[in-house]
């Protein structure tokens, strides 16, 4: 179990990480969620006692990272795969990594073997490519047979096979009672991945939720009604309450009243309706609404849309 | 003892103190060790300093026989090998922090072992280690390369002379101390370049600055820096006015510790 309570860190006058607490579970894969400069990176680096909090505290287990002795026995992390000599082998880079924990030779034989290292085991780093720098990392994440697993965007700048090999990893050890944090800046991953979400921006927490919750909270749920009397039937809508706005080839689309009652309506009236559909934003838009306010770096024209929509 | 042996079961007790030296030493030495670039470099290093010293011994050789209490057959030992191997080696010693910076494995290594200091201690115990045996093993070959050539003709000077094997031992040493020195400089520097300059600087500069300083200046100030020093204790007749021998090796102590002592205070408080 990871806690994060009331964590501060500031950059000078940057607040990179603002009074964030949130708890990661055991037994469920937690996506923590941002766009790029959210504080992800820097909040995980505090869990790993790379960094010093401003304020606050972030525990693993309940103690603080850098008071773990043989930390890689509760914690594996992978943060930059790069991070690497190139001159060394596979092997002799998880063998240092094993040895700094009292880890013995046989678990890094087995971390090869399990991450698909073994054939590639004595040749030196440089000439790996990023999926496999990616597995070499994770196998030295997975060297103290941890309880707790955090990953820094462990998907970036894979190929599909890879991508589909951490997600697959990450459920398996979820299922296996870890605890598995892992960040991304991507929704389309997470929504696939992640049990549970923990969305921040600038810093602050703006969600903390289950993946499939995080739709229903949304504000962007609505209505699609398609009628021949469109108009008709919209000035009724907006009589009884409703907001309606246009939307492509005639069909309208509705907030404020929900299906049945749009058809009560119709039918009292005597229009017809061809379409009426209920309608959840999908996971990624109700994440972009959520972020919208907080992303450091937007391109003007989509500025404007998420202006818009608040 | 049974012939089937049990894998214990995970240990509850936390691992004493030598346990995780041992950790962390044996994490270091791996680090050092799977580098092939690091034998290559001392092996120039050493094929070097051995080549300079041989032509270095058969100019002394082609000279006529100096004053007494001048040039000494010691003082020819140590020339080549107080840039050759002195360079390198504490180059080697740099990369050992500043490469992991620059990869980002320092992140790796701190995740590993959280208290910085253990992983400066055992940086130090492994570089130091391999820094006084190359020192150590290269200053026998170059004395008994320049006692070969110089003891043809008279004017060698054996390692049965008192002070000599005190001497060879000490230039043995002042490698592991420019190491360490270096070690210290880059753990607070962090880039290459930068730490590199720092300890060329504290090694030959500070030195050698001094020597441009009025009379009573050179020596008095002189005799703290790491150059002065190892003069004094690879002498066999050591300077007047500057420390003695034993003094120096204090000197020679007092560097490396004082950048260590520093790299430990800077890099516990420091984000990476």
């Amino acid at each position: 179990m990871i806690e994060v309570n009331r964590l501060t860190k500031r950059f000078g006058r940057v607040t990179a990480v603002d009074d964030l607490s949130f708890t990661v579970r055991a037994g469920q894969v937690t996506g923590f969620l941002g766009p790029n400069g959210a504080g992800k990176t820097t909040t995980m680096r505090i869990i790993l006692g790379l960094d010093t909090a401003t304020s606050g505290t972030a525990l693993v287990g309940g103690r603080g990272y850098r008071q773990i002795v043989r930390p890689l026995r509760e914690v594996g992390s992978l943060f930059d795969a790069t991070a690497l000599h190139g001159g060394r082998t596979a092997y002799d880079h998880v063998l240092s990594v094993a040895l700094s924990n009292g880890i013995g030779r046989s678990r890094v034989r087995q971390v090869l073997e399990l991450t698909g290292l073994s054939a590639v085991a004595r040749q030196r780093i440089r000439g790996f490519s990023l999926g496999m720098k990616q597995r070499l990392g994770i196998a030295a994440a997975l060297l103290g047979e941890p309880p707790v697993l955090m990953f820094d965007e462990p998907v970036n700048g894979l190929d599909a096979d890879g991508v589909r090999w951490i997600r697959l990893l990450l459920r398996q050890l979820a299922a296996d009672g870890h605890t598995v944090l892992v960040s991304s800046h991507l929704m389309s991953e997470m929504a696939l991945t992640a049990d549970h979400l923990i969305i921040i921006g600038r810093g602050r927490l703006l969600a903390d939720t289950p993946t499939d919750r995080l739709t229903k909270s949304s504000t962007r749920a609505d209505v699609l009604v398609r009628s021949p009397r469109a108009t008709e039937l919209a000035a009724l809508l907006t009589a009884s309450g409703a907001a309606v706005t246009a939307e492509e080839g005639g069909a309208l689309a509705v907030t404020g009243l929900d299906t049945p009652a749009i058809a009560d309506l119709a039918a009292r009236h005597g229009i017809a309706v061809h379409e009426l559909v209920p309608r959840q934003p999908s996971l990624e838009q109700a994440y972009l609404d959520l972020t919208a306010a907080s992303t450091d770096f937007r391109a003007a024209p989509q500025a404007s849309e998420s202006e818009a929509s608040q | 003892m049974t012939a089937i042996q049990i894998r214990p079961a995970r240990a509850q007790s936390p691992p004493s103190l030598t346990a995780r030296a041992r950790d962390v030493i044996a994490f270091e030495w791996t680090k050092l060790r799977s580098i092939r670039s690091n034998y290559i470099t001392l092996l120039i290093a050493a094929v070097v300093t051995i080549g300079a010293t041989a032509v270095v011994a058969h100019a002394v050789a082609s000279v006529p026989k100096p004053p007494a209490g001048g040039f000494s057959a010691l003082t020819a030992s140590f020339l080549a090998y107080a840039e050759y191997t002195v360079i390198p080696v504490s180059v080697l010693a740099v990369l050992q922090f500043t490469s992991e910076y620059s990869t980002g494995l320092i992140r790796t290594t701190f995740a590993a072992v959280p208290r910085r200091w253990a992983v400066l201690a055992g940086k130090a115990a492994v570089v130091g280690a391999a820094a006084l045996l190359t020192g150590e093993v290269l200053a026998f070959a170059c004395f008994a390369i320049v006692q070969a050539i110089l003891s043809g003709r008279h004017r060698g000077e054996s390692l049965a002379q008192p002070g000599v094997p005190g001497a060879v031992l000490a230039a043995g040493f002042v490698l592991c101390a420019c190491a360490l020195t270096a070690l210290g400089l880059a753990a607070i520097i962090r880039h290459t370049p930068g730490a590199i300059t720092a300890t060329l600087a504290a090694i030959y500069l500070v030195g050698g600055l001094c020597l441009f300083l009025p009379s009573p200046w050179k020596d008095d100030i002189g005799r703290f820096t790491m150059a002065f020093a190892a003069s004094q204790v690879v002498a066999l007749h050591p300077q007047v006015g500057l420390f003695s021998p034993w003094a120096s090796m204090l000197v020679l102590v007092a560097w490396p510790a004082g950048a260590l002592l520093a790299a430990c205070l800077v890099t516990s408080r420091r984000d990476v």
